[in-house]
């Protein structure tokens, strides 16, 4: 039964900000990187997540508060179950990378799917050459997984970035959007792959700059956000120009979705 | 291999139908409607092709996927007796080919539909002349399959197409003979355009600008299927269903995420989607159009709206 979802237990859950939270499940559900679940609770119904880990036996799931759903599971506490079924779509070909350097580039909590892909890049550490990672967030209060960006940018070239702060800056990291930061920065344009999540227009203005560097498109990923209601191709809720998110996606080679408007 | 039944022999073989199943077939009230046949003499094939197409019967207008009760879900039970439908036309029965290519999908195959369409049995008929003037299906690259029966109308008897021992069964009492039948024809025609060359075309807001989201269009049309997934409890009990409901990609929200933005959301993205799905991006994906030219989309559309004379005359 193709919309059977089954319950697991919240190991943990914490607020990464204001309006994030993480959990954590225990679950064999493993989504590669840039896949993602429909989670649930049953009597107000299922959203789609992008997983935010790579590990066999449990799922990190970042969820936002925006609708229905999210702001039910955020009332749930740890040893509570929440209802998954999945993983879905087809994520970052991350088999395909190998012997490259990676750029992640995301915004927001478009961070959160390619925090899988991190964990994805320590557990094949030999697979891959320089890592880039540009996260850019809206304030200092709205960074997520803070804990983990000291480890990360002791492993990683990190370059985090805040669009504005109202007080202190702890990350003592550069002010403005993440696309200026990725403006002046110096990357291997050769043998480099890059993979985005964020909002429309801050991928928008980051695949202009990366142009303007002499990336080409096909080296260019991006993670495309619809409301998946079936997450089978079938619903139609998530097609864009004949594409289903669903399933040929949500990351997409850039040049498979260039230009596409509705 | 078909068989040839006598006119005279007409009613006899829709006892026999009745007999062998619930029979549902057109009736003319106050619209001519496909519903369950009490009496075979209130069978009307004469006129329109019936208001709604049959994918009814198969993708119900509202339909449980999960029981929610005490928190937890339980998978419904697939339940359908068995059943013939009989007067479908070959639009209403291609669109069942479309229908097919996603829910009988071998890697997400829906159960439910699954199992509908294995218990009904389709006897077609196959239209002599267009039953509207705005039937194009003669453009539309019909094939004679996914019906069981389909039954051919000559002057003195009916040709019956035999395509599976489902629909063997029925009719092997009739004398057995090779023939064939004309697939039919249409004056209007929709002709065969790459439509991503015109993406940018006025006529789209020209034809858009008369739409007012009614969604007849996608109601009516025998092959447009799209669903919504929603909880609907009692908020006493917490207890209810997880549903499956008809949507159509005609509404504002159909294309909301969480947080509120929506991606087409005018009505010129959204008219215009709708007939690239239909035309083209269904048929780049699955190698036909999902558009089978039956024309209600047109004729019952509160403007006229008419994309086939758009197409074929604008868009140059």
């Amino acid at each position: 039964m193709i919309y059977e979802a089954k319950k697991y237990k919240i190991k943990d859950v914490w607020p990464e900000t204001s309006d994030n939270f993480l959990f954590k499940i225990k679950t064999r559900i493993n989504p590669q990187p840039g896949q993602f679940v429909e989670v649930s609770i049953p009597g107000i119904g299922e959203a789609p997540i992008s997983g935010a880990s790579y590990n066999k036996h449990e799922l990190d799931l970042n969820v936002r508060v925006v609708g229905n759903v999210t702001n039910a599971l955020i009332n749930l506490k740890k040893g509570d179950k929440v209802h998954l079924r999945g993983p879905y779509g087809h994520g970052y070909p991350m088999g395909d990378f190998k012997g490259q350097d990676l750029i992640l580039i995301g915004g927001g909590c478009g961070v959160a799917p390619l925090r899988g892909i991190i964990e994805f890049i320590d557990k094949h550490r030999m697979d891959y050459g320089e890592i880039h990672l540009f996260f850019g967030f809206r304030t200092p209060e709205d960074v997520l997984f803070k804990e983990e960006m000291d480890k990360w940018s002791s492993k990683y070239h990190l370059n985090l970035s805040v669009d504005k702060t109202e007080g202190s800056n702890p990350f003592n990291c550069p002010v403005g959007f993440v696309t200026e930061i990725l403006k002046k920065a110096e990357l291997p344009t050769h043998n480099s792959v890059i993979m985005i999540c964020g909002p429309p227009i801050m991928m928008d203005k980051t695949i202009v700059i990366l142009e303007s560097k002499g990336f080409n498109d096909k080296q260019i990923w991006v993670s495309l956000e619809r409301h998946m209601k079936c997450s089978n191709g079938k619903c139609g809720h998530c097609m864009v120009n004949g594409k289903y998110v669903c399933i040929d996606g949500p990351v997409f080679r850039y040049d498979e979705v260039k230009g596409i408007d509705e | 291999m078909g068989r040839f039944l006598k006119k005279e022999g007409h009613k006899d073989f829709l006892g026999r139908l009745k007999e062998h199943a619930e029979l549902i077939a057109p009736v003319t009230r106050d619209l001519t409607r496909f519903e369950v046949i009490k009496d075979i003499n209130d069978i009307n094939l004469k006129g329109k092709n019936p208001f709604f197409p049959i994918k009814k019967y198969f993708l119900p207008n509202q339909e449980n996927l999960l029981h929610i009760r005490k928190g937890l879900t339980k998978a419904v039970k697939e339940h359908s007796d068995k059943r013939i439908i009989f007067g479908a036309r070959l639009c209403d029965i291609n669109a069942l080919s479309v229908l097919d290519k996603l829910f009988l999908n071998s890697d997400y195959p829906d159960q439910s539909y699954k199992q509908r369409r294995e218990n009904t049995i389709i006897v077609g008929v196959n239209c002599i002349t267009p039953p509207s003037e705005y039937c194009f299906c003669g453009s539309m690259d019909l094939k004679k399959e996914s019906y069981d029966l389909l039954l051919h109308e000559n002057e003195n008897d009916y040709y019956i197409d035999v395509l599976t021992k489902k629909g063997e069964e029925l009719v092997k009492y009739l004398p057995e003979e090779e023939s064939d039948f004309p697939l039919p024809r249409t004056d209007k025609k929709l002709e065969e355009k790459n439509l991503e060359l015109y993406f940018d075309n006025q006529y789209w807001e020209n034809d858009s600008n008369l739409c007012v989201s009614c969604q007849r269009c996608t109601t009516l049309c025998p092959s447009c299927f799209c669903f919504d997934v929603h909880d609907s409890v009692n908020s006493a009990t917490k207890n209810g269903e997880r549903i499956r409901t008809i949507d159509s990609c005609h509404s504002k929200d159909f294309t909301q995420v969480a947080g509120g933005h929506v991606f087409r959301d005018t009505r010129l993205k959204r008219y215009r989607h709708r007939v690239l799905h239909k035309i083209q991006f269904f048929k780049e994906k699955f190698g036909r159009s999902m558009c089978t030219g039956c024309g209600r989309c047109i004729e019952y559309c509160h403007s006229k709206i008419d994309f086939v004379k758009t197409i074929n005359e604008n868009f140059t």
